[in-house]
């Protein structure tokens, strides 16, 4: 049976917290709010933890609420169909007549170790750069794995907006991930 | 729906199809269209590369950054007057 030692969440579990939080929110300072939030609230409610799972496991748990909370908040802020820069960044990625601007180049399929970890920070660094909003509802489909429809309910859009968003959010990430790298890797 | 879709218009199918399966006429559109355009059918096996990748390293506890210090001191504080409440 485990037990909860308040002392100890941050020297054993802060990192990894917020790690887990930063790779969803794509900001230092929302990660740490996040990491905060999560162990003011985990005290809260201790009572309620029944030793099962592991501390770090009951933790992330509450991490991963707050993570939306902070996602939904951030969400209705942002206007998402009427996002008109967006909707030119997508657009020049195409001619007039909906073909290719610039077509998909082939990729490399790395294979070791080093070649996979330095796409994988490529990925991360090109996440970071795509609009707060979408790198959220990103990271949420994709890191996270949650289906789109409970991102929807939980952040209070249309399914349209998510699919616009998640297809911008793809579009983007394919054309950096490109120009960053992946289609020099040596191509199998 | 339309039987012939763009390059563009694909690339929102191809998207929508990783979250969902998508009603019959959008599927056929769709298999239509990258069975004759290599661009595209790239473009889908780049969607599910990217995939892959992401879920293959799910482990945290690597070189990416932690706490800095000064994050650290904030939350033990907060976390501290919660505690003594």
């Amino acid at each position: 049976m485990n037990t909860l030692d308040p002392h100890t969440w941050l020297a054993e579990h802060g990192d990894y917290l917020f790690r887990v939080a930063r790779r969803a929110l794509h900001s230092d300072e929302l990660a740490e709010d996040a990491v905060q939030e999560a162990l003011l609230a985990a005290w809260s409610a201790r009572e309620r933890y029944a030793g099962e799972a592991s501390p770090r496991t009951w933790l992330t748990g509450i991490l991963k609420h707050k993570i939306v909370d902070t996602i939904r908040r951030r969400v209705r802020e942002v206007e998402i169909p009427r996002d008109a820069e967006g909707e030119e960044a997508v657009d020049s990625l195409f001619q007039q007549d909906g073909h290719w601007a610039e077509p998909p180049r082939p990729w490399g399929n790395p294979q070791t170790e080093m070649a996979l970890s330095q796409l994988r920070r490529v990925l991360d660094e090109c996440a970071d750069n795509l609009k707060p909003v979408m790198a959220q509802v990103f990271s949420l489909r994709e890191v996270a794995g949650m289906e789109t429809q409970d991102i929807c309910k939980e952040l209070g859009i249309t399914p349209t907006n998510c699919w616009v968003l998640l297809h911008r959010a793809r579009l983007f990430m394919r054309e950096c991930l490109e120009l960053n790298g992946f289609s020099k890797v040596a191509a199998a | 729906m339309k039987w012939t879709v763009t390059c563009k218009e694909n690339t929102e199918l191809s998207s929508r199809s990783m979250d969902e399966r998508l009603p019959l006429a959008e599927r056929l559109a769709m298999t239509i269209h990258m069975a004759i355009c290599r661009n595209c059918a790239r473009f889908m096996k780049q969607l599910h590369a990217m995939r892959r990748l992401i879920q293959m390293d799910t482990t945290l506890d690597d070189a990416s950054p932690g706490l800095t210090p000064e994050s650290r001191q904030r939350i033990e504080t907060e976390l501290q007057k919660k505690l003594d409440t």
